[in-house]
């Protein structure tokens, strides 16, 4: 029947669609990127093949300089706080009374589910230094010489939008980890419960070591995502004070978009590209490289 | 000592939702109560925040424009990826290895990256201010994981499925429709809730591509709203807010296992 089916024909009017749309929307446009980093492009028209200048010119500017620094902040934010305050909720989960933990699991996934846009926006309400939440909590405790304008100071920008994001995914990524508890097979902890193992000696025995795969999962997700950070800057503080709060994605918007630097833009992404390449090859190569086998 | 441990993590947990209680209040507030009173309810319940915005600005626009761009990526990626799943996982075509392979890739390159090439590719193609500036690019990202569920989905069922059609003398596109189709069912409501979270939420390519007022969608809106339009209204942020976040909220609300099962499939797919 399989031979009935597959006609020539039968399989390219099944498959065609979808390649189509893949190759030309999600694949293709990485080959112009590249043509266009190589030219003085100004987003109608390349004005001429400019070799690697663009990249050249693009790393001599600060601001490129600076948003790789907060770029990485954020990707240090999420991955080395984030991470294992994420892992001590799920072992959390897994531990709690059916109720609580429908309510956490609920609670906790919610603002995954909301725009960054109405995230960002709430937040600068939080830290506005007026009548904010953090200012009128810092007041109500008498601690009035910490408050301050959190999203226009140089030093508490960048931390202040991390915490925000930190916030936002810090639930779902409990529940990705709480996912893979529930996979490991429940004869294991009842063997360590009979050998008399506390509820630490478990997680740090068993879990942990059972959960690489999903770990790494994890790891990947967030450190990508991180690297892509953009729209909290974009509605938080439009990169400013200055350029301060500017990341990698965004200076490539800047320079595009605002300075119709096209070329220079696609520089910047190509520069990107190489680095999430070379973080996702560093997490599959050193990562939890033993399989585990249940 | 036990409570006290349990107490500890419930109110962890309203930490999570005190923002939604802080938008729906603060949507509620007018705009001089908005500062004088930001954290408690509201003291008179300003409804009319709701219907200014409606009325007074475009946001039914943006909202229809949402609605628009969300269905059409859902319809496009879901009927194109399930065909390409289909023909992978059970037609004999020499290159399905290799289409699989290539499919996949789309899951690792993060949509921000080709949004220059993206804009000049919808320029070219002459779609720049139609609602296919956004959907296509959407659906195209939106395939690699749409066309891996359904594959998997698909391998497990019995090959007697279609051989029974075979008897009967029906064509491989009736068969598609008629028995596929309905059979994968539970995998396409977790891809439509998935493409559903990622669309309607979606930005830094709208921003771009969906920057003209009359293709705006919700995010764009209400961002250029919050920057421009509303920045001392609290009251009508508040409000907008809501009404960007309300689909999502119903949804999460009926389908709250659902949307976990979906956003956790790729964990444990791997």
């Amino acid at each position: 029947m399989n031979k009935y089916f597959s006609t020539k024909t039968s399989i390219a009017v099944f498959a065609a669609p979808a390649l189509l749309l893949f190759t030309v929307f999600c694949v293709y446009p990485l080959l112009p990127q590249l043509w266009m980093s190589l030219h003085n492009h100004n987003g109608f028209q390349s004005l001429g093949f400019v070799g690697l200048d663009n990249y050249l010119s693009v790393m001599k500017t600060s601001s490129f300089w600076v948003s790789h620094k907060n770029t990485y902040l954020i990707v240090a934010i999420s991955v080395l706080i984030g991470l294992p305050l994420s892992m001590v909720f799920a072992l959390f989960i897994d531990v709690q009374t059916p109720r609580l933990r429908r309510f956490f699991k609920s609670a906790a996934m919610f603002p995954a589910i909301l725009s960054v846009i109405v995230v960002s926006q709430i937040w600068v309400a939080f830290y506005e230094p007026n009548w904010g939440l953090f200012n009128a909590i810092l007041r109500s405790i008498g601690l009035d010489g910490l408050t301050r304008s959190w999203l226009t100071n140089e030093k508490t920008v960048m931390i202040s939008i991390g915490l925000t994001f930190l916030w936002q995914y810090i639930g779902l990524n409990a529940i990705l980890l709480y996912t893979g508890i529930k996979t490991i097979p429940k004869n294991y902890y009842e063997a360590a419960l009979i050998d008399g193992a506390n509820a630490f000696q478990v997680s740090t025995r068993i879990t942990i070591p059972l959960l690489q795969d999903v770990m790494k999962y994890v790891l990947i997700l967030s450190s990508l995502g991180s690297m892509a950070f953009y729209a909290h800057v974009r509605v938080m503080t439009a990169g400013g004070p200055g350029d301060l709060s500017r990341t990698v994605i965004y200076q490539m918007y800047y320079t595009a978009f605002d300075t119709s630097q096209f070329g220079k833009g696609t520089a910047i992404a190509v520069i990107f590209i190489l680095q999430c390449l070379v973080i996702s090859f560093l997490i599959q190569r050193f990562v939890a490289r033993e399989k585990v086998e249940f | 000592m036990k409570n006290g441990i349990r107490l500890f993590w419930f109110v962890v947990g309203c930490t999570f939702l005190f923002p939604l209680y802080w938008m729906i209040s603060m949507s509620l507030k007018s705009k001089s109560e908005a500062y004088v009173n930001p954290f408690g309810l509201p003291k008179a319940w300003a409804w009319n925040n709701y219907i200014e915005v409606l009325s007074k600005y475009d946001f039914p626009l943006y909202f229809k424009n949402s609605v628009i761009y969300t269905g059409g990526t859902i319809v496009i990626t879901l009927v194109a990826g399930t065909m390409l799943a289909y023909c992978l996982s059970r037609m004999s075509w020499k290159f399905n290895g290799a289409a699989l392979f290539y499919v996949s890739l789309g899951l690792i390159v993060p949509i921000e990256v080709v949004v220059i090439p993206l804009f000049q590719l919808v320029k070219s193609l002459h779609i720049k201010d139609t609602y296919f500036a956004l959907i296509l690019p959407y659906t195209g990202f939106s395939l690699a994981s749409c066309v891996l569920m359904l594959f998997a989905f698909l391998r497990s069922l019995p090959k007697e499925l279609e051989e029974a059609a075979c008897i009967d003398g029906t064509n491989v596109y009736q068969a598609f429709f008629r028995i596929i189709f309905p059979i994968v069912r539970p995998a396409l409501m977790t891809q439509s809730v998935l493409i559903f979270m990622r669309v309607w939420n979606e930005f830094p390519l709208a921003f771009i591509l969906g920057a003209r007022d009359q293709f705006r969608p919700l995010t764009v809106g209400l961002h250029s709203f919050f920057v421009s339009v509303g920045v001392s209204h609290w009251g009508h942020i508040g409000a907008a807010m809501m009404l960007t976040s309300l689909p999502t909220i119903i949804i999460y609300m009926i389908g709250n296992e659902k949307i976990e099962n979906a956003l956790t499939a790729g964990a444990i797919l791997k």
